[in-house]
């Protein structure tokens, strides 16, 4: 009988507890990835993340009046870690944050069910941006295709592209496979012969035979799509074999400043693409150090703070506040639920003025959402690595939209049908 | 396809030899680095009988040591005798703290607390120096970063002046460990473990100390890898999955010979190269090495189970 009561007891108290956990904040939990090969990527923009949620708690007392709670799950960039950090925080959740293409792959269809947002900003499933069949997806501002074309766009103002060379170097994983069907349609298209180059997760450190086959095949551009250890590994193999840095480009998980300090003054002329840039004079970061970093709540290093990554982190954890706050006045609450925030997220409205308001002047360039765009399409820019930071080497440009909207529709509704019988958003009528 | 698998790849050998030998020049490069990490899983095997499962870790902990301190401002060269000696407390730790109280116990047993070895210095290596990507000392060690450019029959030749040093490095910490391992008393002792446990214990050899020593030796041994690969592409904890081609080189070589871990390293180190540039990028897309080591150790297996070096061990039953 003692027994009954203790657990009854327990139970009360588990109760009034986890109606507490409820209420003590917006659970925004986070996959993480501080750990293992791709650790050099993830800490500077998990630093950013976690420190703009920071930011927010200490100035504004959270979003709305209501707390941040901003968790983080370590997976190790590990797709099977990332699964149980899914299951594991998806009770109280109201968003999930993948971090990784091989996670968002396997949470998808998990999301559907569950009915809570996966938000992958410039990450994941590129059809994602199709938000009538992936109704809990968001890969906003832009997706990996956007990305390839942005690449391409700018590869065209140099010169045409017909009867060029293009090598594409990628990682052997989903995020590096991600942008192949866009861009063989358009080597197709413009008449340029794309050479794909996968690298192992294991030779990521010791890419002497991708840069042999470079050499051997002489292209005239080095597309690269790489994360993590991949990206030094790779430039400093640009380096040895003398092959034109101001010929290679990468994506935007490719342009780590700290991959390129190995290298320094050698690595000048490298290109990546962005949907971010660090703007130290930009309102957000005299919040951030004032209320985060002077008050030793971060765990960033203070050379990290100018860096690109670091700038990324914290324009995605702006992103995830503005839905929180778009859903928190719309639905005229505070305390908002998963489906709440994923009409939030469908109705970003990011113009150069709200941009502004938010101190994050010049940090990403304006976007919105709706039910049917997920992604945005904001457009990047592209940046060059002068020989010790990034700067500037373009104006913003645009993806092209149509040749992607065509190949996302296409390629969203096969997956549906591959996944049948796969709900979709059928009060979009946009 | 016959011409693509038995005739093209051959004429394209004739046709540019400057490339084939940057190919071998770089398969010989790898390999020698393979063969390293696989001379520090075969001592302590040897000795123990434990299969070292944090060798790899212990790589990115040694290079990590070593520019973590010239962070803080210590000289160069004082930098390596200090990481020496964190890796001479770290054997002896391990032997204290995670050996000695296995002693006697399954070798499963012991090989499992080696994964716990890993786990521990994974953690405890991000709590102290962070997981950032960082630059190795190279130039600070002295070590010549420039190019050798030559010019074999008309063609090109780039020869990294580190990948030369990291060869010669290796080379030189090869021979030496052959001469420690078959001219002096200590070698002898840890050969004689290899040979026979009971036997040896009975002359009077302490285990703990050929234990300690070995540690020691793949410490050692962790730091010259950590510093050669830590010089092509930084330092990270990625550089841990390097130490895991070793394992097809213990495959092919055999786990516990010396011999079959240099031999075997450099098979592996020149052949996966061959291979990729040769047949696996025109005909299977690339990225062969990922697995080319393991078919290769494979088949070798399918002939001599105990690898090409090692030892035939019959078992009653």
């Amino acid at each position: 009988m003692k027994h009954v009561a203790k657990l009854a007891a327990a139970a009360a108290l588990g109760a009034l507890m986890g109606s507490t956990a409820l209420a003590e904040g917006l659970y925004t939990p986070n996959l993480a990835y501080r750990t293992g090969p791709f650790a050099a990527t993830g800490i500077p923009l998990m630093n950013g993340q976690a420190d703009y949620m920071a930011m927010l708690n200490a100035r504004d007392g959270g979003i709305g009046g209501v707390m941040v709670d901003f968790e983080e799950c370590e997976t190790g960039y590990s797709t099977e870690k990332g699964v149980e950090c899914y299951e594991k925080t998806k009770g109280k959740a109201i968003v999930t944050q993948p971090w990784s293409t091989g996670i968002t792959l396997q949470v998808l269809p998990k999301t559907n069910v569950d009915e809570i947002p996966i938000l992958a900003p410039g990450y994941g499933f590129s059809p994602m941006a199709d938000g009538k069949v992936f109704q809990w997806a968001f890969n906003a501002p832009l997706s990996y295709w956007d990305g390839a074309s942005i690449i391409l766009k700018f590869l065209q103002d140099q010169g045409d592209l017909s009867g060029k060379k293009v090598a594409f170097l990628h990682l052997d994983h989903p995020f590096g496979k991600e942008p192949l069907p866009y861009l063989e349609t358009k080597a197709e298209a413009l008449g340029f012969e794309l050479l794909p180059i996968p690298v192992g997760l294991k030779e990521m450190q010791n890419q002497s035979a991708q840069w042999l086959q470079i050499r051997r095949e002489r292209p005239d551009y080095v597309i690269m799509w790489g994360w993590g250890a991949m990206n030094a590994g790779a430039i400093t193999e640009a380096v040895k074999t003398k092959f034109p840095m101001e010929n290679m480009l990468g994506v935007w998980w490719s342009g780590h400043d700290a991959d390129l300090d190995i290298v320094g003054e050698e690595g000048k002329g490298y290109k990546s693409v962005s949907w971010s840039f660090p703007n130290p004079d930009a309102p957000v970061m005299a919040d951030v150090k004032q209320h985060v970093i002077d008050a030793g709540k971060s765990q960033a290093s203070a050379d990290e703070l100018d860096g690109v990554f670091y700038s990324r982190g914290l324009v995605i954890s702006a992103i995830l506040a503005e839905g929180i706050h778009v859903a928190q006045e719309h639905f005229d609450k505070a305390e908002i639920s998963p489906s709440d925030l994923r009409w939030g997220l469908e109705n970003l409205d990011m113009s150069e003025a709200r941009l502004d308001e938010l101190g994050l002047t010049g940090m990403v360039p304006p976007f919105s959402t709706s039910c049917s765009n997920h992604a945005g399409h904001s457009g990047g820019w592209i940046l060059e690595w002068d020989g010790a930071k990034f700067v500037k080497a373009s104006d913003l440009i645009m993806p092209d939209s149509e040749a992607i909207s065509e190949l996302e529709l296409s390629r969203a509704k096969e997956y549906a049908e591959a996944n049948a019988p796969w709900p979709v958003n059928e009060d979009c009528k946009m | 396809m016959l011409n693509e698998i038995f005739i093209k790849p051959f004429v394209d050998m004739v046709e540019a030899p400057d490339f084939l030998m940057q190919v071998l020049w770089e398969g010989l490069v790898s390999g020698i680095l393979y063969a390293l990490i696989a001379l520090g899983f075969v001592l302590i095997y040897r000795s123990s009988r434990i299969f070292n499962f944090a060798q790899g870790i212990m790589v990115v902990f040694a290079a990590l040591t070593l520019v973590g301190l010239h962070a803080m401002g210590v000289p160069a060269w004082i930098c390596v005798v200090l990481t020496l000696g964190v890796m001479f407390v770290l054997a002896v730790t391990i032997e204290r703290v995670v050996l000695r109280p296995l002693v006697g116990q399954p070798d499963i047993i012991l090989f499992m607390a080696t994964i716990g070895i890993t786990l521990f210095l994974i953690g405890f290596g991000e709590i102290i120096f962070g997981g950032e990507n960082k630059v190795m000392i190279t130039e600070q060690l002295g070590i010549p970063t420039d190019s050798v450019l030559l010019e074999p029959w008309g063609g090109l030749l780039i020869l990294e002046q580190k990948d030369i040093t990291a060869v010669a490095v290796a080379a030189l910490l090869v021979v030496a460990l052959l001469v420690f391992l078959n001219k002096t008393r200590m070698g002898r002792a840890i050969r004689a473990l290899g040979d026979d446990h009971q036997a040896a214990l009975s002359v009077g050899i302490s285990l703990q100390t050929i234990w300690v020593l070995v540690w020691f030796i793949a410490g050692i041994i962790a730091l010259v890898t950590g510093i050669a690969w830590g010089a092509r592409a930084g330092v990270s904890f990625a550089l841990e999955v390097i130490a895991y081609k070793a394992l097809p080189v213990l495959m092919l070589g055999g786990l516990e010979s010396i011999t079959g871990a240099i031999v075997g390293g450099l098979m592996i180190g020149m052949l996966e190269k061959l291979f990729e540039i040769y047949w696996g990028q025109p005909l299977l897309g690339g990225n062969t090495e990922t697995w080319f080591a393991f078919v290769l150790a494979l088949i070798v297996l399918l002939f001599r189970p105990q690898g090409l070096f090692g030892e035939r061990i019959i078992e009653r039953v």
